[in-house]
């Protein structure tokens, strides 16, 4: 099966090889793909062949200068409509001035610090994906959706570089629970845990418009909670009165070894470092499809491999027959995933399981819970 | 010079540092012999440019020093004034010599 990878590319033009090399390693670690050229005609060859989603383009160049090469991309159809940020030396109010009317988006003044770079590429993305290929994504929903609708569960197999392992139970066939996983880049995955507030055809239906929405909203351009709050965003308008859901998203990156957890109103994350024992992320945050105006808790975790992460539902805590409360049910999930240390990811799940409700107890609520090894 | 404090002031692991320290060491040679060149045949417009360049790549590694005395130099070479400029020259060489050294001890 082929993985939709969401990589944004970016096109660096410079004629110095330390720059290159230094935009390029930057540009790389947070999850885009990068296109290097030293000089002016082959970076218009290679715009033209591959559209890069952003060029950087620096000014001062022998031959062929930075002027020249946005003015020929403008010129050309294929390449007009790629943002351009120029890299200059020069703070001159002339050479930023002659840039923009160009068609330049931004400038960055060199020496540049590799954040501020990040920083304003990440900008002018979310601009361009805001503003230039609105229509294209509007008309790519419903094909997103029906594609969505074939495969609505992923399994490990299908992402084995994601390493995790779930255990799911739906009471019925339209399950209120949902989770999802996402490769973002490369080394960037999405993991995703929801809970609607009832449980009817119309629940599973809109599982299929959360999907699509988790599809659209979590490029690498987007921070966990920008993707949060737009998918929030949608929701309030699409989901029928009275209807909401409380989530979990954690962002892993094993480049730069962070994973970002983000908690609308759900059970915390456990975190279950390989050396050291489980603790549970707590975070404030409020509920999705409601509030217009929502605050989610973020919380970074700097993690290393080995280290496992659980997201689950709330049925897996409240749901026994022994009539657990949330905060001592809470207690024993964290020891059960502790004591799972030794069970591979793939299966770890599914022994928390079994440790938490002996097998003859019938279970009252949907459940589902996802491991997650860095 | 801590090669990983100063690559952690860039988001890098050390380890990627060097590598891009090992990359400027032989720019910033090339870069520091045309600059000796462009001086000796008094090419006032080499001089500011190649200086730009040493400038920049400096900056941009958090080599402070080097690219005070580049942005001296190409000062200098825009005013067309090549007073004092082989100590220049030569306190830059001194500072990529200790770069280097110091790149040798890292790897």
């Amino acid at each position: 099966m082929k993985i939709a990878d969401q990589s944004l590319q970016i096109l660096i033009v410079d004629d110095n090889p330390l720059n290159l090399k230094l935009l390029e390693t930057t540009l790389s670690k947070d999850g885009y793909k990068v296109l290097s050229a030293g000089n002016g005609p082959v970076a218009r060859e290679m715009a033209v062949a591959e559209k890069p989603d952003l060029i950087l383009l620096d000014i001062k160049m022998p031959g062929e200068d930075g002027f020249q090469v946005i003015r020929q991309l403008k010129k050309n159809l294929a390449t007009t409509a790629i943002p351009v940020i120029f890299l200059t030396g020069v703070s001159d109010m002339d050479t930023k001035l002659q840039g923009f009317e160009l068609g330049a988006v931004d400038y960055i003044i060199k020496p540049f610090h590799p954040r501020e770079v990040l920083a304003r590429v990440r900008l002018h993305l979310k601009l361009s994906i805001a503003t230039n290929s609105l229509i294209a994504s509007q008309a790519n929903k419903l094909k997103q959706i029906t594609e969505a609708q074939t495969s609505m569960l992923v399994t490990p197999e299908m992402y084995p570089r994601a390493q995790f392992g779930v255990y799911y139970s739906a009471l019925n066939e339209a399950g209120g629970d949902f989770y999802e996983v996402r490769q973002i880049s490369d080394d960037i995955f999405g993991y995703f845990v929801a809970d609607f507030s009832g449980h009817d055809i119309k629940t599973s239906f809109l599982t299929v418009s959360i999907k699509a929405l988790l599809q659209q909203n979590s490029a690498p351009v987007y921070q966990a909670h920008e993707s949060m709050q737009m998918i929030n965003d949608v929701l309030v308008e699409i989901l029928p009165e009275g209807k909401y859901l409380t989530a979990c998203y954690a962002r892993l990156n094993r480049k730069t070894k962070q994973m970002t957890i983000v908690n609308a109103g759900h059970p915390p994350g456990i975190f279950v470092p390989s050396e050291g024992s489980a603790t549970r992320i707590d975070m404030k945050g409020d509920i999705l499809g409601i509030f217009k105006e929502v605050y989610f808790g973020s919380h970074t975790i700097d993690v290393n491999p080995g280290d496992r992460f659980y997201l689950y539902s709330d049925g897996l805590i409240e749901s026994s027959e022994e009539k657990i409360v949330w905060s001592a049910g809470s207690n024993k999930l964290v020891a059960a995933c502790e004591d799972a240390k030794s069970f591979p990811i793939q299966e770890a799940p599914k022994e928390i399981v079994r440790k938490l409700f002996n097998e003859n107890v019938s279970i009252h609520d949907d459940i589902v819970l996802l491991g997650i090894e860095v | 010079m801590d090669f990983k404090v100063l690559g952690a002031n860039l988001g890098l692991e050390e380890s990627e540092f060097i590598e891009l320290v090992e990359l400027f060491v032989s720019t910033a040679k090339q870069d520091l012999q045309k600059l000796t060149t462009a001086y000796q045949s008094r090419d006032f417009e080499a001089v500011a440019e190649s200086a730009h360049s040493l400038k920049g790549s400096s900056g941009n590694l958090g080599f402070m020093e080097l690219s005070a005395l580049s942005k001296k130099a190409e000062d200098k070479g825009k005013v067309n004034d090549l007073s004092g400029f082989a100590e220049i020259i030569d306190s830059m060489s001194q500072q990529i010599g200790k770069i280097k050294e110091c790149l040798e001890q890292s790897i």
